[in-house]
Formats: C-alpha cells, sequence, structure tokens
C-alpha cells in the first residue's frame, strides 16, 4: 500500500538535514560518499542485508568511513541510504537514511555533547523543544541483574525496558558480549545507544582498533550465524587492515528518519520517507 | 498455526487456551539484537485487553471462532438476542460482553456474530452505520465549519459530537469504532 506524500513532514526533513549538516560543517566534519554496493556487510550478526547482483547492498557505511579514517581523515561523516532486509512496521523501513560520523582522539562518551549539538540544531531549526538527555548504564536499566543469555536480554529489554525509555537518554556501557565493534574495557562494552521521543536513533562506539580481535568477532559472529541456519556474513579484510591504522576514534550512527520522527511527533516511518 | 509474520490487527489467535483478537501489533529489533512483535490483545470472552511481546518467527494456535452474519432483534434487560436471517436460529449475548458497543444496536441492524467452539460469545458492529439525529442543540446554518462540534443524540441510543451545522431528524453515516465518530450527512 502506497503512502500519500505527506508535504509537511518533507519539509521538516529538508530543515533537519540542512540544520545538522551544517552543524557538521560548523565541527569541522568532512562529508564523504561512501559505496553503497558492498562486497561484505557491516559485522552485524542479526542484521539481513540485501543482496545485489552476487554482491551487498550495505547495512551501514561503516566499513568504508573506518577506511577513510585510517586513510588521515580524523573527522568524517555520510548521510546516506541504507538497507536491512526483513525490517518492516512503523519504526524499520528495508531502506532508510544513516547519520554516520567518526572523529579521532575520541572515546564514546565524547559522542555524547557532538550528538546534544546535533540533535539541539535539528529541534530548534524545526522549531521543537531542544531535548535534555539523561545518562544511564545498561546495568542501571537492568535493576544490577543484566541476564546471563541473549534471548532473555532482549525479551526483557523490549518487553520491560524501551517502553519506559520514554526521556531523552543515552544508554552506556552494554555487556562486552553485545560490544559488537566497540572496544571492551572489563566486563562492559564502551558503547552507547541514544533513544529520542521512546526511539532508538542510534548506536556508538570506541572504537575497536586491534586487528587480531576484530578478526576473532568476524569468525564468532559468522559461527553463530551457521549454528542458526542462516548464511555466515563475509570477513571483511579492508576494515581489519584500516583497524590496525585507525586513529583512537569514536563513532555513531543515527537513523535520519527516526531524528525527524521524534522531533516532529510522527509516529509512522513512511510519513517522513517518500514510499516506493 | 500463525506465524509472528502473520500478525494484522482482527487476526483471532489462541494464548494459553483463550481466544484473543489482535488489536495492536509492531515489530519491534533492538539495533544489535533480535526481533520481537510487540502487541496487545482483547480477550474474546472478557473483552479485557492485555500485552504481550512474541520473538519473531513464534507460533501462536488460531482461535477456534467462526463468525456468522446476524440481525439484531430486541434487548430485553441485559440479555440481547440476534437471529440469522437463513436459519431463522436466535442466540443471546450478555450486556456485559457488548460493552460500549451496545449502544450503537438497533432493531435490523446486521452484526457479525462471533462463535468461541460452537458458542456465541460476542459480536462486532459494522464499521459505519447509519441513524438518525433525534436530539441536538439547534443547527448553525452557513457554518459548514468541521472544526466546531456539538453533541447529538442518536437513534440508536449513542451519543455523538457532530458539526454544528447538523439538525435533529437529519440522517447520519456514523463510524462505530473507538467510540463513535460522526463521518457525514445523508441525502435520503
Amino acid at each position: 500500500m502506497l503512502t500519500p506524500i505527506d508535504a509537511l513532514r518533507l519539509r521538516q526533513r529538508a530543515t533537519i538535514l540542512h540544520a545538522v549538516r551544517s552543524a557538521l560543517h560548523e565541527g569541522g566534519f568532512l562529508e564523504v560518499q561512501p559505496p553503497t554496493l558492498v562486497n561484505g556487510p557491516a559485522l552485524e550478526e542479526t542484521l539481513e542485508p540485501v543482496r545485489a547482483d552476487g554482491r551487498y547492498l550495505h547495512t551501514s557505511p561503516e566499513f568504508a568511513l573506518k577506511r577513510v579514517l585510517a586513510a588521515g581523515l580524523p573527522r568524517i561523516y555520510s548521510i546516506v541510504p541504507c538497507f536491512r532486509d526483513e525490517e518492516w512496521g512503523r519504526h524499520h523501513a528495508r531502506e532508510f537514511t544513516m547519520l554516520e560520523l567518526y572523529f579521532a582522539n575520541a572515546g564514546y562518551l565524547d559522542l555524547i555533547p557532538v550528538v546534544e549539538d546535533l540533535v539541539g540544531a535539528a529541534a530548534r531549526a524545526v522549531g521543537a523543544a531542544v531535548p535534555t538527555f539523561q545518562r544511564r548504564t545498561v546495568a542501571e536499566l537492568f535493576g544490577g541483574d543484566i541476564p546471563g543469555d541473549d534471548d532473555t536480554f532482549f525479551l526483557h529489554w523490549v518487553d520491560r525496558i524501551e517502553p519506559r525509555l520514554t526521556e531523552p537518554t543515552f544508554v552506556l556501557d552494554y555487556p562486552a558480549r553485545h560490544a559488537a565493534l566497540a572496544e571492551v574495557r572489563g566486563s562492559v562494552s564502551e558503547r552507547l545507544e541514544v533513544y529520542l521521543g521512546g526511539l532508538e536513533l542510534g548506536n556508538g562506539f570506541s572504537e575497536l582498533r586491534d586487528p587480531v580481535e576484530l578478526r576473532a568477532r568476524f569468525l564468532r559472529s559468522a559461527a553463530h550465524r551457521v549454528a542458526l541456519g542462516k548464511v555466515p556474513h563475509p570477513i571483511d579484510e579492508g576494515v581489519i587492515d584500516a583497524s590496525a591504522h585507525m586513529p583512537r576514534a569514536a563513532g555513531i550512527a543515527i537513523g535520519v528518519d527516526r531524528l525527524v520522527m521524534a522531533l516532529t511527533g510522527e509516529p509512522d516511518i513512511a510519513r517522513v520517507q517518500i514510499s516506493r | 498455526m500463525y506465524e509472528t509474520s502473520d500478525f494484522r490487527n482482527g487476526l483471532k489467535i489462541e494464548l494459553d487456551g483463550d481466544p484473543y483478537t489482535i488489536v495492536y501489533f509492531q515489530f519491534v529489533k533492538p539495533g544489535k539484537g533480535t526481533a520481537f512483535t510487540r502487541t496487545k490483545l482483547k480477550s474474546i470472552l472478557s473483552g479485557s485487553v492485555i500485552e504481550r511481546t512474541f520473538r519473531s518467527g513464534e507460533t501462536v494456535g488460531e482461535a477456534d471462532v467462526e463468525e456468522q452474519p446476524m440481525q439484531f432483534l430486541y434487548a430485553n434487560g441485559d440479555i440481547y438476542t440476534f437471529m440469522n436471517t437463513e436459519t431463522f436460529d436466535q442466540v443471546e449475548l450478555q450486556a456485559k460482553l457488548l460493552g460500549d458497543d451496545a449502544k450503537f444496536l438497533m432493531e435490523n441492524l446486521e452484526v457479525s456474530v462471533l462463535f468461541y467452539k460452537g458458542r456465541a460469545v460476542n459480536m462486532t458492529l459494522p464499521n459505519f452505520i447509519e441513524t438518525k439525529v433525534v436530539w441536538t442543540e439547534p443547527a448553525v446554518k452557513g457554518n459548514t465549519s468541521q472544526g466546531v462540534l456539538k453533541l447529538a443524540k442518536l437513534e440508536c441510543g449513542a451519543e455523538i459530537h457532530v458539526p454544528i451545522f447538523v439538525s435533529e431528524g437529519e440522517l447520519l453515516k456514523v463510524d462505530t469504532r473507538e467510540g463513535g465518530s460522526y463521518v457525514s450527512r445523508l441525502n435520503k
């Protein structure tokens, strides 16, 4: 079913994108354009990529941007369409727009003021209240009792924790086994997620820079996918090589469609996009 | 059996031995996690609504329910009687099961009666009904604003808000969902 074009939402979306790009430009970030058609999707064992002619449409521009970071550009971002199969609904679209940014000599907590700046600029541009973010660790949200297995962790998260995350929030310090591509410190990963208007808006890391550990994570993820009867994602040698040459860096990916939804109060992602 | 990908509003499922209608569902997937479907389920037997989260791919049984078009005949106290116009079979439903929907019932209105394991347990109104205004404040002629509303009593027994240009005696098209709302005037 075709969703009608919502002219107001498209205007607000354009205003937000303009404000975000201006704020990034002010902050010294350089816009780069990663390829959309790639040899391997990001290292995300629960994401299903869209196949295209024997290759993949990227699920995020992470690997390409890390190669750029390793090549010596210290503050970069891209705003591009990304593709994730088997995701649909009012908060999910198979094709959506991602803002992804990286900057050198920083850790995950340094992402907080940058995101606050961007969201604040976008909010002011559309006349929305500038949000004040609270910070919560995963351990606090689980009341100190983090479930040991992934299935219980995510069911509890979706069923009981996420519905209560209605205030603007940075969620910090995920368990080490949910590190994805973040640095691990003891039992936690240096990883954060940002919530606005009850929506999971983005995910950021202190970026892992150990090529041996990164290869091990690729292999673990592949083994896990095989165990689930899914096709393993190929190992991306480009990002493993880049990880060895990258400066210490923080990076975050933010869903632009959801940012527009959160700032305009729009409950349906289809109305901030032009539907197929 | 239904999988979570079959979920849609109005689907009737069996859960813990009781029949429910799905009244809300949403695909949820944490960025780094597995997928779930969050639902609100209305009990077909009691009318109460519960929330339940399913893992993607989880299966649930189909509720053993059947719907039959029937006509509303009359209410006697708390008992509402409906008739199948082909077989002339009659069934009775308690007012407490019908809840707020009872106020839209008029003689001869075609509804859908729900049978669970062969027993009549509930009914669904048509989404739209036609009914007359029996009382409202005098109409403000010429004001065609849809934004200003006043109360109107309808022949079926319900009270809804209507635009101020509506007069007593006019026939209206009314949406029966979510408590009832004005759709349009019918010129007959």
